[in-house]
């Protein structure tokens, strides 16, 4: 059975039509990149999946389920985004990521896991495979460049293994070396299903699977 | 002790010492002065002619009847005050103030005072407008600090509920915030208490000729009263505000533009 099939008739945003008859459906473990032109409805489109734009005209199902019948928070802890920007509370970095560890749906399915041997050595194995290091859990967010902070962020995220990982444009702010490392480390490392929005062109290229936006309408193309 | 009403016309001839200073400066206020006193005043002529018939009645329906004219001009004050999310503030005020009041006030007069009877306006009316006038005040700080830590962290806020935050938990910093911004005055009021100033019911208690011994008793259980209402009025507000202001996904609905 599918993870996820959407089946859209329609897709708006603001009250403006962006997409329409929209079929599209993803395995565990696929990775797709959308790709499109400004404007065109790529976050929109991912935005959908996450609930965080519920204005659509037909039915999404995660496990054969509509996802309008999941609690918000159980979807979006199985369904997680990474944001272009990410926003970092002034602490340091493992606070960070201990934040999300603050909600009741967490610590629900992952009971005591923040702090734990193996969450350290989860956590560990990220930040080596990101070009960073343990030192960094003890500096302040603040000293971090843009780079550091989108690939904690991405740690934030990652700890939990969702089945779901949406990321829309992380790599924009980024320079080519980080943005490459990134992209190879989740196509590598990571082993859930992931959606993608990326400009840059490594992604681009590395990524096999994509969604072409083009004229209201998204193609499927497997390299 | 009564004021003579001649004796209180001549308490109005201080008022010219800063119709003095304001035509030296040429401060342009003396007209606003002017108005500002005389509507004090016809103000004041009125809801004491209406208290004194209330406390002369002493009837539950009266004074249920006032109270209700109370909460309303409350109500009515707030809703002309912030200047946003309009449309939903309506529900919000009214529940949170008539939370208060079903909870505070039965309290104060069935457990602690037992007037007889136990709805004699003597007693409720003075405290219920303490009781209410601060929690007005302390909500409309309280609704505004949550909307304001609210839209100005928005991202803070989709950060959260992306990663798999409950409503509650998504707005908890902002709440937490408002909360402890309107507050923190009303307990330094709390504690600062007697020290500088005497509070307006102790003055009137002791002017009135009663023992600064059983005015503090009063004020006492005043300060309880008020501090307990403004926490209750601004807990219930926000949260109703949540309520109102995200729909089922946690995402903002009724976005002025």
């Amino acid at each position: 059975m599918e993870l996820l099939k959407i089946d859209l008739e329609s897709l708006s945003f603001d009250g403006k039509e962006l997409l329409r008859e929209v079929h599209l459906t993803l395995k565990k473990g696929d990775k797709v990149l959308i790709k499109g032109a400004t404007g065109s409805g790529k976050t929109s489109l991912m935005h959908t999946i996450n609930l965080m734009n519920p204005n659509y005209i037909g039915t999404i199902t995660f496990h054969g389920r509509d996802i309008r019948q999941y609690a918000p928070d159980e979807l979006r802890s199985r369904i997680m985004e990474v944001m272009q920007e990410p926003w970092l509370d002034n602490t340091n970095c493992l606070e960070a990521l201990q934040e999300p560890w603050t909600y009741a749906i967490h610590t629900k399915k992952h009971p005591a896991s923040f702090g734990t041997e193996t969450w350290k050595q989860k956590v560990n194995n990220y930040l080596e495979a990101f070009g960073l290091d343990e030192t960094y859990l003890n500096k302040p967010v603040s000293q971090l460049s843009g780079g550091e902070k989108q690939r904690l962020a991405l740690i934030r995220v990652l700890q939990f293994e969702p089945e779901v990982l949406l990321l829309d444009e992380i790599s924009s702010a980024l320079d080519q070396n980080t943005s490459s490392i990134i992209s190879s480390c989740i196509l590598n490392n990571f082993s859930g299903t992931v959606i993608a929005i990326s400009h840059d062109p490594h992604w681009q290229n590395s990524w096999k699977k994509t969604w072409q936006i083009e004229n209201k309408k998204v193609h499927l193309s497997e390299v | 002790m009564d004021i003579q009403l001649s004796a209180l016309a001549l308490s109005a001839v201080l008022l010219l010492i800063p119709i003095l200073i304001f035509s030296e400066l040429k401060i342009p206020l003396i007209r606003t002065l002017l108005i500002s006193f005389v509507r004090m005043a016809v103000q004041l002529a009125i809801i004491g002619l209406v208290l004194q018939f209330i406390f002369q009645q002493v009837n539950l329906w009266l004074t249920l009847a006032w109270m209700t004219v109370m909460i309303t001009a409350a109500v009515w004050t707030v809703l002309n005050r912030l200047k946003f999310q309009r449309n939903i503030l309506l529900p919000v005020l009214v529940f949170s103030l008539l939370s208060t009041t079903l909870l505070i006030m039965p309290w104060i007069v069935i457990v602690v005072i037992k007037p007889s009877p136990v709805y004699s306006p003597t007693f409720l009316i003075p405290i219920y407008g303490m009781v209410l006038g601060n929690s007005m005040n302390s909500c409309a700080l309280a609704l505004e600090r949550f909307e304001s830590n609210l839209s100005d962290n928005w991202k803070a806020y989709y950060t959260r509920i992306i990663m798999g935050a409950n409503q509650q938990e998504a707005v908890l910093p902002a709440f937490r915030k408002a909360l402890q911004t309107s507050l923190m005055p009303q307990l330094l009021t709390v504690a600062s208490i007697g020290v500088v100033s005497l509070p307006g019911m102790m003055t009137g208690q002791i002017l009135g000729g009663a023992s600064p011994l059983v005015a503090i008793k009063y004020q006492m259980m005043i300060m309880i009263s008020i501090f307990t209402g403004v926490s209750i009025t601004d807990y219930t507000a926000i949260r109703m505000y949540i309520r109102k202001r995200f729909n089922q996904y946690y995402l903002p609905q009724n976005k002025e533009k």
